[in-house]
């Protein structure tokens, strides 16, 4: 039994022999030859190199060269804690002399647009209850119905138009004051959820640069989205549009432009409101800026 | 061509071992099946049956009141015929059934010339249209099984009423179970 | 991808270095908000008529829960309306855009109303707040009993406008119900107003559908003491027998295109599926098989039949070819899956499947992937049927024993009932536009 099993053994080898050692090999090149290939430059990528998505706090400054840090940090938090604790890294702002000077600098005009959000914060309540109230008692169809004499009538449109204007601006601001208020806070909630470390540096995750803030290209894409608005139950197929946007260094929007349109009609007006909603972004950009954006639908779950 | 010729004979094979283990099963059936079915069943099953035994007798005598005992045989069978019942989602006919439709068959026999109307039935669950097939299937099955008894097919014909028209309209086992049926109805 | 990253941004760092202005490329994916905020004002009245405002708010009941219903919007709560909502300004110049901006609408419906001697008119728009652009004005003349109906056409119109397809709220749904203590046909609002008894057979009466191109219904009813095929024509009430085979005729279904009907016969002693003309001459027979084939649904393009079939034991999806009659098996999950629906607009067939004695909805595509299951829970939920724009399902739910007519989007959501209490409710079937 034994020998004849070793009988077929060699007989088996005398079969492999020849060329088996030479096969391996060559099947162990080409095997390593696939992710070599794959990794090669060979093939240019079809598709849309997708950018890393960053989620940015809109209330940082966004900046040419972020620094390492956290998005949901924010910086007005920040800074009183920086002066008491001098620990972490890119503090040494305040205590270090002249030649580290120009840092502090993009750090400062964040209290500008930061520091009037917390002022509200008591107020909104109160002034938000009288738009509501008043309307009730001035609704134009009024003067419809009664309809007297002209200059009556006039006189009444005007104060009512008056108060109506006074009303429209407090509702404006309140309105305006609610949102920042309300950004704020969502700011400081995710920032005290997420972020364990209180001192985290304002910045961005992965960031390479020296600037305190999030990057602008981010800061954007986040902005943009947001005022974005579509509904899964308009989308039929798979649209895709591609846009030029061209802002100032101010945040302005100064013009954009369809490269190309998803045929979509709902998707691209849709886009349309989205940039008109971008006309201004809420904080300056480190330059004048221009961006491709590609508009797509593709994380949008459970589509139809 | 050859295929189809080869699935036929499997088919009919089939169909014959089916047919003689069914016929093989008979007698022994009546009592196994007795737990399967509810004991009131059973005892309103054995009285139809001494009836109908007394007409068979009274038309082999014959000649003093034909009319009469045409007449008895039919009442007998018009009260005498038993419904039956199915497994669920099946048009299979269980022992039990046969017993019962053995005995129907005797009673339509012995009035000849009264013509039935077998109504198919589902219980509630399952879809309403697959249980309108399924109704169907179940009269069909049923009919069949009385014609292989000698009752000729011209006299008994068929409906399905699939889930429509339930006995019971509790939702229980018991109720589904009386639900799913074969009701004979006498046209004369 | 960290290499990705990194090479991503030295590439910006580069370009920020070399050029003042470069373009960054951004991809967005999802939208931030994946509702529209809309603002509906209440109907004010135009000229000389007088306000009454039941009329208005009736109206904006109607108009509101059909828009809601189809999950587009998200309202912007009607407290906060400012001073424009109860001006009656409708033209573009008379709005003033930027309020109702702040208030973080997108969208904005204004509508006034008259009435004089019992007519109506209805006068609504459409706007896009954002880009200030009237999307769609539509004027409505009738009766003061066609509020609700004007109500559902606009809503409609707003759906044409924001997604390119009209919306199903101004057809029809017919359904089985015995609250006369018969089965028997009726007809309503697909938000279940306005229920009307279409037969009297005092028999049973079933799973109806609707032709395609007439305003006609066809039914199986026993009223001749055989399960048959019956026509009836909605407006004129003129009621015909379609189909009167030996046996069942019943799962009758129109194709696409209005010439012919599928449906189930058992002439031959066994139940299969049929191509019929409307005369009700027999055209083609589909199936050929001694299992149950049943409840047929018609592929969009008419080239497909998906059907029941316990051919391989349990109930069962099929499809059938009806030019080369092969047949493939859909569904292979379940024991027990019936009702198919094929969506007027899609791949997607919904039907239902039984588990643990209850039946829910699920959808899967033609291809037999992407199965989904829409409902879950206690209470069966039965005989789906799609909207003709395939936006909504339809189905019977069985709620604590009474069957009533349920509405909810494609995806299962925004389930709600439509059929009124008093009655089991069940195969609801929807019309198209006529």
């Amino acid at each position: 039994m034994e020998s004849s099993r070793k009988q077929r053994w060699r007989q088996l080898q005398s079969v492999f022999e020849p060329g088996f050692k030479q096969m391996l090999l060559i099947s162990l090149l080409l095997h390593l030859l696939v992710p070599v290939l794959y990794y090669a430059p060979f093939f240019p990528q079809r598709d849309i190199r997708k950018p890393p998505v960053y989620r940015v706090n809109l209330v940082n400054k966004p900046v040419k060269n972020p620094q390492a840090g956290r998005p949901e940090a924010v910086a007005e938090k920040k800074k009183p804690e920086a002066k008491p604790a001098p620990k972490p890294e890119p503090k040494p702002l305040p205590p270090s002399p002249k030649p580290v000077a120009p840092k502090p600098e993009p750090v400062k005009p964040k209290p500008v647009p930061v520091k009037p959000k917390p002022e509200p914060q008591p107020e909104p309540k109160a002034v938000a209850k009288k738009p509501e109230v008043k309307p009730a008692p001035v609704p134009a169809p009024e003067p419809v119905k009664t309809g007297p004499t002209k200059a009556q009538e006039s006189a009444l449109e005007k104060r009512l138009r008056e108060i109506r204007e006074a009303q429209e601006k407090k509702a404006q601001e309140t309105a305006r004051k609610d949102r920042l208020a309300a950004l704020k806070a969502a700011a400081v909630a995710e920032s005290a959820k997420k972020s364990p470390i209180a001192d985290a540096p304002v910045g961005m995750i992965g960031g390479k640069g020296d600037e305190e803030g999030v990057s602008a290209v981010a800061f954007v894409q986040e902005f943009i989205q947001q005022q974005w608005s579509f509904s899964k139950y308009q989308a039929a197929g798979n649209p895709q549009a591609e846009v030029k946007l061209f802002y100032s260094t101010d945040g302005e929007l100064l013009h954009y432009k369809f490269l190309k349109k998803s045929g979509n009609e709902a998707f691209d007006d849709s886009l349309i409101r989205a940039i008109t909603k971008s006309r201004q972004l809420p904080q300056a950009l480190p330059e004048a800026m221009e961006f491709h954006i590609f508009f797509n639908l593709k994380d949008m779950l459970d589509r139809r | 061509m050859q295929k189809l010729t080869i699935t036929r004979l499997v088919v009919m094979l089939f169909a014959l071992t089916l047919l003689a283990s069914g016929c093989a099963k008979k007698p022994v059936a009546e009592q196994t099946t007795m737990t399967e079915q509810p004991a009131q069943v059973e005892v309103q099953q054995q009285q139809p049956a001494g009836v109908a035994e007394q007409s068979v007798t009274d038309t082999g005598a014959g000649s003093y009141d034909a009319a009469a005992a045409a007449r008895a045989a039919e009442n007998a069978a018009t009260s005498g015929l038993q419904r039956i019942h199915f497994d669920f989602d099946q048009y299979v006919l269980t022992d039990a059934a046969k017993t019962i439709l053995v005995n129907n068959a005797g009673l339509l026999r012995a009035a000849p010339a009264i013509k039935v109307l077998i109504e198919g039935h589902c219980d509630e669950r399952g879809s309403d249209e697959y249980n309108l097939a399924l109704g169907e299937k179940r009269a069909l099955a049923t009919k069949n099984y009385l014609v292989s008894l000698g009752v000729p097919a011209e006299r008994l014909s068929v409906i399905s009423y699939g889930e429509e028209m339930p006995l019971d309209g509790a939702r229980t086992k018991e109720a589904w179970a009386k639900n799913r049926r074969a009701d004979f109805k006498v046209k004369r | 991808m960290k290499s990705l990253k990194v090479c991503f941004l030295i590439s910006v760092l580069i370009l920020s270095l070399s050029v003042t202005v470069f373009a960054a490329r951004i991809e967005i994916s999802s939208p931030g908000e994946q509702t529209i905020p809309l603002a509906l004002t209440r109907l004010l009245p135009i000229g000389v008529g007088g306000a009454q405002p039941a009329l208005a708010r009736e109206f904006q009941e109607v108009l509101e829960n059909d828009l809601e219903m189809s999950g587009l919007f998200e309202f912007v709560d009607p407290a906060a309306f400012l001073g424009d909502a109860e001006r009656l300004g409708l033209s573009r110049t008379d709005i003033d855009f930027n309020q109702w901006r702040m208030l973080g609408s997108e969208a904005l419906i204004k509508g006034g109303y008259s009435v004089s001697s019992g007519k109506v008119t209805i006068e609504l728009r459409l706007y896009d707040v954002i880009t200030q652009r009237l999307l769609t004005g539509r004027r409505y003349l009738g009766n003061s009993t066609d509020v609700r109906k004007i109500a559902h056409t606009f809503a409609d119109q707003v759906l044409k406008s924001l997604t390119g397809e009209e919306g199903p709220f101004s057809t029809k749904i017919a359904y089985i119900s015995n609250r006369t203590g018969h089965k028997e046909l009726y007809l309503m609002d697909v938000d279940g107003y306005q229920p009307i008894r279409m037969t009297d057979h005092r028999s049973i009466v079933l799973n109806p559908d609707f032709s395609p191109t007439r305003k006609e219904v066809i039914f199986t009813s026993y009223k001749n003491g055989n399960p048959d095929l019956f026509r009836k024509e909605i407006y004129t009430g003129r009621e015909s027998r379609v189909s009167l085979k030996p046996g069942l005729n019943i799962g009758g279904r129109y194709s696409p295109d209005g010439r012919e009907i599928a449906l189930t016969l058992s002439k031959d002693k066994n139940s299969e599926l049929y191509l019929i003309g409307t005369d009700g001459t027999v055209h083609r027979r589909l199936t050929n098989h001694y299992g149950i084939d049943v409840d047929p649904t018609w592929s969009p393009n008419g080239q497909k039949i998906a059907f029941v079939s316990d051919r391989r034991g349990n109930p069962n999806i099929f499809i059938v070819n009806v030019h080369s009659l092969e047949v493939s098996r859909l569904t292979f999950e379940g024991k027990y899956n019936a009702t198919p629906a094929w969506n007027p607009k899609d791949d997607r067939i919904a039907f239902a499947r039984m588990d643990n004695g209850v039946f829910n909805v699920f959808t899967i595509r033609e291809d037999g992937s992407d199965e989904r299951q829409l409902t879950f829970g206690a209470g069966s939920k039965e005989h789906p049927r799609w909207s003709p724009d395939g936006r909504f399902l339809i189905y019977s739910h069985d709620l604590a024993g009474e069957k009533s007519i349920w509405i909810m989007r494609a995806d299962g959501t925004g389930a709600r009932r439509i059929s009124a209490p008093g009655g089991n409710d069940i195969h609801p079937a929807w019309s198209v536009r006529w």
